[in-house]
């Protein structure tokens, strides 16, 4: 029997390429340097933590990064592999192996998600790395053709070499069909795409072809089916987290937000040290009036951005204005620990991002909120004021502005506010994710308590309407108008159910009071922009209301 | 904008919360697994160095031997307990097993050569089958752990397409073979009424068998066979997959 002599020499093509191996331990640097020497490998360079790693990569380029995940204090393997795609320091014709000693994907699952070419598990010994990069390396140059042509952004060309190298190395088939699919996505032929993961899944229900198809299918606007697709693969793999993201996506694309975020909760507990999933978490928190969990999913993202090349001011920002809302509600209190920690977020931003545009304004916006919430009036207008010289009135960016508007809200400025608001409406009016967020404060200038009791009366009364409960709707209504009075869908809803009970002679209420109701609700609208969503409704009963009297 | 602590007394008792036991456990496995990786590397790196001779080298396979199947012992662990979470799934896709397995082999080569132990793959070069890498890499290694003990004098991994398609991959050795007992116990109820009570034989069967059922095609579900004979004439663990 032989040990050695089927082995494949690889060392001709070990010699021609250039390893960086990054390792805080000097004992593993060593070993695996001797490794690679022992293997052929000439030119090899070591780090011993993250940011050297892309140090080096900005100024030097090599095909073999063998990166430990683990790294000790600072970046991890995730960050080094995360920074470098995103920083596009990472050739496609590099291979990037992530060392761990774990064999538990959870702990690898962030990095899962950013794919390395390949896991290599501790203990790691001569003979299985031959094996292991002996076959990458080989696969490496045999499509090197295809690598080039995706680095030199040419995509059209990569296309044509998968498909005239697809016959001759019917070995790396797999790597072929997923690279051509995920090409022919990006250049926009979904058809074509689709096509390769419908022949794969035609011989084998292969997990990464069912999530290539549905996101097609997604792209393509099929939300059904492909939430469907997806469904049945979460199913079969309840570890998939892409998965969850991109039924998250179809969810949301359907107005169901409130599933979408069920899906990414599920995923952020599944794989917690994903950065964009925390932030889309908080996102579709935030808009689902769920500040508890938009707090927590900020926090994550915040903490997670440490080391990380995807961290912004803006989740810092976003953290500390939904600590500042939570806040809000019992600022005495649980609120006294939020404002703090708002209060620490904003500060550990100022000196992380000092060059942000707007950061130092923005950050005094919502400083102004929490003292204001806390009952400090005197240092919230200190904090506007000096906001307000920070900042270009006249070019406002839409965040800047509906930060700067809210802030007005939140010291008694509403004349100034709404101004403010209708004059962004007409900047941002091709903007309809803007829009909505001013029709939202102009509608419910309030802390997040109040607009949670005023859109519950607001339901409240919209059932009773539905029942044929005119009287007890208007009555929800006009509560839901104590709290929030400048509300637009609650003001013309009251006003169409009073025209209704005028016009069917309601014998419940008197109509010249009712008239005057409806006057008064409209009132409250005069200033309601034209670009609001409500708009035309409000021009349709006000006319109506003219005829009546 | 903290108020002053006033001056702490000692704690107030606090009742322990119900603790989730099988969490401790796992997360204080995966530390071990991760310290034994590194003594095995260790190991490998005094193998290297050290200077034949024969004592200290059977001490070293002793050393060597004990870490791994601990080692291995610990991953199957975490693994059950990830089924039991509900957080494993099979990703399976197409891989040329030869390959395969001799990258398997690699990671055994110090151990074996330290034995004595011959060893060989027995397939088809073009032959390729479907199924998770990482999942059954898991099971193969526990089984040459297994089978390192048992065998008189070499090791022989093979795989060949069965006749609905599906792969068969064995790990035969010439070594007395599997008892009696143990070549009834079929897959089924390996996973329904498993017996921990043979200590880490049984658990690696029991992982196998888990990890064979994960891999489904068409409705039908990996899984393993236990048997003697083969072509050295010793056990044979075989794991069908679909």
């Amino acid at each position: 029997m032989m040990t050695d002599q089927a082995a494949h020499d690889y060392s001709p093509s070990f010699r021609k390429l250039r390893f960086l191996v990054v390792d805080d331990f000097e004992n593993f640097r060593n070993s695996m340097r001797q490794m690679l020497r022992t293997l052929g490998a000439e030119k090899i360079e070591t780090v011993n933590n993250g940011i050297s790693a892309i140090q080096k990569c900005t100024y030097e380029h090599f095909d073999v990064l063998l990166c430990n995940y683990n790294l000790g204090e600072g970046k991890s393997g995730q960050h080094v592999l995360e920074e470098l795609r995103h920083r596009k320091l990472l050739h496609h014709s590099s291979l990037f192996l992530m060392v761990t000693a774990e064999t538990s994907r959870e702990m690898v699952m962030g990095a899962r998600e950013y794919h390395p070419d390949a896991y290599l598990t501790k203990p790691i010994n001569r003979a299985m790395l031959e094996k292991r990069l002996g076959a990458l390396a080989e696969r490496r140059e045999e499509l090197l053709p295809i690598t080039r042509a995706m680095d030199l952004e040419n995509p059209p060309e990569a296309i044509s070499l998968c498909l005239s190298l697809l016959p001759r190395h019917r070995k790396h088939r797999t790597w072929i069909f997923k690279t051509l699919a995920e090409l022919y996505s990006e250049i926009g032929d979904f058809a074509q795409a689709k096509k390769i993961y419908d022949d794969v899944l035609g011989q084998r229900a292969l997990s990464w072809a069912r999530l290539g198809k549905a996101r097609v299918l997604l792209a393509e606007h099929y939300d059904d089916e492909a939430i469907e697709m997806l469904r049945h693969l979460i199913e079969d793999h309840p570890d998939y987290l892409e998965a969850y993201d991109a039924m998250a996506q179809g969810l949301k694309r359907k107005g169901k937000p409130a599933q979408a975020q069920q899906l990414l909760q599920k995923a952020a507990e599944l794989s917690p040290n994903a950065l964009m999933r925390q932030r889309d978490l908080a996102h579709l928190a935030t808009s689902n009036h769920d500040a508890e969990t938009a707090a927590d999913a900020w926090r994550r993202a915040v903490h997670l951005g440490t080391w990380s090349v995807l961290d912004s001011p803006e989740h810092h920002l976003a953290f500390a204005r939904t600590l500042t809302d939570l806040s809000e509600s019992d600022p005495k209190g649980v609120g006294k620990e939020q404002a703090e920690e708002a209060f620490r977020t904003l500060k550990k931003m100022e000196k992380k991002f000092p060059e942000a545009p707007d950061v130092g304004a923005r950050s005094l916006l919502v400083q102004a909120r929490i003292y204001s919430a806390q009952g400090h009036p005197g240092k919230a207008d200190k904090c506007l004021l000096n906001a307000r010289e920070l900042l270009p009135e006249d070019k406002l960016t839409a965040d800047a502005g509906l930060d700067l508007a809210k802030t007005l809200f939140r010291t008694g400025r509403n004349g100034e506010a709404e101004q403010l608001l209708t004059s962004l409406a007409q900047n941002f009016e091709q903007d309809p994710e803007v829009i909505e967020q001013i029709e939202n404060l102009l509608d419910e200038p309030v802390g997040l308590q109040q607009r949670l009791e005023a859109r519950n009366l607001n339901r409240e009364g919209i059932k009773a309407f539905e029942k044929g409960g005119l009287s007890e709707a208007a009555g929800f209504f006009e509560q839901a108008l104590d709290v929030v009075p400048n509300h637009a869908a609650l003001n013309l809803n009251l006003t169409q159910i009073r025209m209704k009970q005028i016009s069917e002679g309601d014998p419940s209420i008197l109509r010249q009071q009712a008239i005057s109701q409806c006057k008064r609700c409209l009132e409250a609208l005069s200033r309601l922009p034209p670009q609001h969503r409500q708009y035309r409704r409000y021009l349709a009963l006000k006319r109506k209301l003219e005829h009546l009297q | 904008m903290s108020d002053p602590k006033p001056p702490e007394q000692g704690n107030q008792p606090v009742n322990l919360p119900k603790l989730d036991f099988s969490m401790v456990i796992a997360s204080a496995v995966h530390d071990m697994k991760n310290s034994l990786g590194m003594l095995i590397s260790t190991l490998d790196d005094l193998r290297t160095e050290q200077t034949d001779t024969d004592s200290s080298g059977t001490r070293l396979n002793t050393l060597q031997y004990e870490a791994e199947r601990v080692h291995s012992d610990l991953v199957q662990l975490l693994g059950i307990y990830r089924l039991g979470e509900q957080k494993l799934s099979a990703h399976t896709d197409e891989h040329y097993v030869a390959d395969f397995l001799k990258e398997q082999l690699a990671r055994h080569e110090p151990l074996l050569k330290g034995y004595g132990v011959a060893y060989d793959v027995s397939a088809d070069d073009e032959l390729t089958g479907f199924f998770d890498e990482e999942l059954i890499a898991g099971v193969i290694t526990s089984t040459i752990n297994n089978a390192i003990r048992y065998t008189r004098s070499q090791i022989l991994l093979t795989a060949r397409a069965d006749e609905t398609g599906g792969l068969v991959i064995g790990i035969e050795d010439d070594g007395s073979g599997y008892p009696e007992h143990m070549q009834q116990a079929g897959t089924d109820v390996l996973l329904k009424s498993p017996d921990f009570r043979t200590g880490s034989t049984s658990l690696g069967l029991y992982f196998a068998a888990a990890i064979a059922n994960l891999h489904q095609n068409n409705g039908l579900a990996g899984k393993i066979r236990l048997r003697n004979g083969g072509s050295l004439g010793g056990g044979v663990f075989e794991i069908c997959l679909p």
